[in-house]
């Protein structure tokens, strides 16, 4: 392996057989996805964030939420998600069409969120939890948010829902 | 073996130390070298310092709680950013290009041009974290510096990295060694996945759970192919080097090499089971991941051949260098084998979202690189600088807090993680419990943050003292 030209293609070879055959194909596979409903006629999902959800989406990153909060329900028989209550059903590919950053987290040192606003407390509660959490919760305190960047974390939290019915995810009725 | 037979303790001032003069091909690195190093030490104490907040702010949420500035998304952000493209990038350039210009003879004759690419580099990153302390943070790990820092982070690259394919292209006599292929292909690797990550994830997003599929992909290859590579082409220079014998089993190098660049990559779904992408992705990255075996055993026969005849372990011991390297290699050998064995359905299900992968990237990025990276340091240094090493109790203290640090930490995370697994595979022990239980390995991590930082403290003082009492040696025409 002495020509450089070689060893330049054959790395090339390495990186693009497996951009292609990884995220070209998952891309072919994925990108048309769009809102569609369970059944024809029906509501169109994943639903679009409401304007206060969106700015409390920049909230949730700005804060670094994500370092301890994963967003994604596994299916059962790949851990335990569901039986602890973190989803009814589990995520699906369309669920997260209409998110500019997908936030699927890799650490859960807090619980999962995917369908957080399905089981969220009131949201006088939350925010009173966001800026003082109860003692012996393992949550920094985010005193330090004003009203209005608070409502829209609740918002953006309380719009996090993954408990409707997809083409490829139906509730059991 | 006799205690007067027995060979000395590292003294912290190696025997290759010393050298009064330069060889050609050396003095036109001192300047970069010095460059791309001073600043890889300057960003790992920053690391550091954010790593112990972070640790610590994990089984104590309220500490620093009262200022935005320091949320443990932040720190812990800022804490990775600085410690892999802050000090891992920087001492990789540095000791890359000494390894190409010392294999092929390069006279290297445009060194401001590194440094341009040195000096943009860091100014680019202290503006990312800057920004990403202010609150301008993604939500990709390694992908979260502010997006326009991404473009100038290439640029400086290229004008940084590049020289070590030029340094190959340029051999003389065409002198060829494993170490020269990994350099390349790291080389040339990260800014076509960077690029494509950029574009993937940041500037052009691609629709739903692709771009965690693109940042995966981006992770895997950051990991193997720049890290895992370059700390490779390190340890295959120096434990033949410095044993001085040739390196057992070479004939299966390149196969280690073309089976690491191959399957680094494929096996990023691995990372991702039971996320919401196609089934048959997630089966290649198990099967990749297991067939990424492959270069680890082919790196095993390799060192360990090497290592084991002729008192090689000892004697690797008794040399400050060889000390650090073999570390690096056991933690590399140690990291591929729970890569594979780990990304298995049935493990990673009950290990996801653990501090399990946390461990598994530590062995990685500190235990194999950055030990790699200490022992390459201990080498190279006295010879650019002409200067012996200041201390050799900062050296020891270097050492065991490093090695100590790394033990902890890795341990910590690693059954942590399992039992926090454990506990999280039963629904009926709630979230609360998992995290009560899981205090006291967050205590040990910030244990052994403190003691990487007193390590780091110790290294700095050590290198800047050198470097400071530097001769400013001139090349003689000395032709090594």
């Amino acid at each position: 392996m002495k020509n450089l030209n070689l060893l330049l293609a054959g790395v090339f070879f390495c990186v693009a057989a497996v951009w292609t055959g990884l995220l070209v194909t998952a891309q072919v596979q994925l990108g048309s996805l769009g809102r569609a409903p369970a059944e024809e006629g029906g509501p169109l999902f994943p639903a679009r964030e409401p304007g206060l959800a969106i700015q409390g989406r920049a909230v949730y990153l700005d804060l670094g939420c994500v370092a301890c909060h994963t967003q994604q329900v596994r299916p059962a028989g790949q851990g335990s998600d569901i039986a602890r209550g973190y989803g009814v059903r589990p995520s699906v590919a369309r669920d997260y069409v209409l998110q500019p950053q997908v936030l699927l987290g890799q650490r859960r040192v807090g619980p999962d969120l995917a369908n957080y606003g399905a089981r969220a407390k009131s949201d006088a509660e939350l925010a009173a939890f966001l800026a003082a959490p109860a003692a012996g919760v393992s949550h920094p305190p985010y005193a330090f948010l004003t009203a209005e960047r608070s409502a829209a974390l609740v918002a953006y939290l309380k719009s996090l829902r993954q408990d409707y019915s997809s083409p490829e995810a139906k509730l059991k009725q | 073996m006799s205690q007067e037979n027995r060979p000395a303790r590292p003294s912290g001032r190696p025997p290759e130390s010393g050298f009064a003069r330069l060889s050609r091909t050396e003095s036109g690195l001192r300047g970069p070298f010095l460059c791309f190093f001073a600043s890889a030490v300057l960003w790992l104490v920053v690391a550091s310092v954010l790593a112990l907040v972070a640790a610590v702010k994990l089984h104590r949420p309220d500490f620093l709680g009262a200022c935005e500035l320091t949320t443990y998304g932040r720190v812990t952000a800022a804490a990775r950013d600085t410690f892999v493209y802050g000090w891992g990038f920087n001492a990789l350039f540095a000791v890359n290009f000494w390894l190409m210009a010392q294999l092929g003879r390069f006279e290297f004759r445009n060194g401001w041009l590194a440094t341009l690419g040195g000096a943009t580099w860091n100014l680019a990153l202290t503006y990312g974290v800057v920004q990403i302390i202010r609150g301008e943070l993604g939500g990709f790990a390694l992908l979260d510096l502010p997006r326009e820092v991404g473009p100038v982070l290439l640029l400086a690259f290229l004008l940084s990295a590049l020289w070590s394919v030029v340094a190959y292209a340029r051999r003389p006599g065409g002198q060829n060694f494993v170490s020269q292929w990994y350099i390349v292909g790291a080389t040339f690797a990260l800014p076509l996945v960077y690029l494509l990550a950029q574009l993937m994830v940041l500037w052009f997003p691609t629709v739903g759970t692709v771009q965690a599929l693109a940042h995966a992909w981006f992770v895997q290859n950051l990991l193997f192919l720049w890290f895992g590579a370059s700390a490779l082409a390190a340890a295959y220079y120096f434990v033949p080097k410095i044993l001085g014998r040739a390196l057992g089993h070479y004939y299966l190098a390149p196969v280690g090499f073309w089976t690491l660049f191959l399957f680094a990559g494929l096996g990023a779904p691995a990372a991702l089971l039971g996320a919401p992408i196609p089934i048959w992705l997630q089966s290649v990255g198990v099967v990749a991941s297991v067939l990424g075996l492959v270069p680890v055993v082919v790196l095993a026969i390799n060192f360990l051949s090497t290592l084991s005849v002729d008192g090689g372990w000892s004697r690797s011991w008794n040399s400050t260098t060889l000390r650090f390297v073999v570390v690096g290699i056991v933690s590399f050998l140690l990291f591929g084998l729970l890569t594979a064995v780990c990304s298995t359905r049935d493990l990673s299900a009950t290990l996801a979202f653990t501090s399990f992968a946390e461990g598994q990237v530590q062995l990685l990025t500190y235990g194999a690189a950055t030990m790699i990276l200490f022992g390459a340091s201990y080498f190279i240094l006295p010879r650019l600088t002409g200067s012996l090493w200041p201390s050799s109790k900062l050296v020891h203290v270097h050492f065991w807090s490093a090695f100590l640090g790394l033990l902890i930490a890795v341990g910590a995370a690693l059954v942590g993680g399992w039992q926090a697994g454990q506990q999280l595979a039963t629904p009926a022990v709630s979230a609360a419990q998992v995290a009560a239980q899981s205090a006291p390995w967050a205590l040990a991590g910030s244990l052994a943050a403190l003691l990487l930082l007193i390590g780091h403290v110790a290294f700095a003082l050590n290198a800047f003292g050198m470097i400071l009492s530097s001769t400013t040696p001139t090349s003689d025409g000395r032709s090594d």
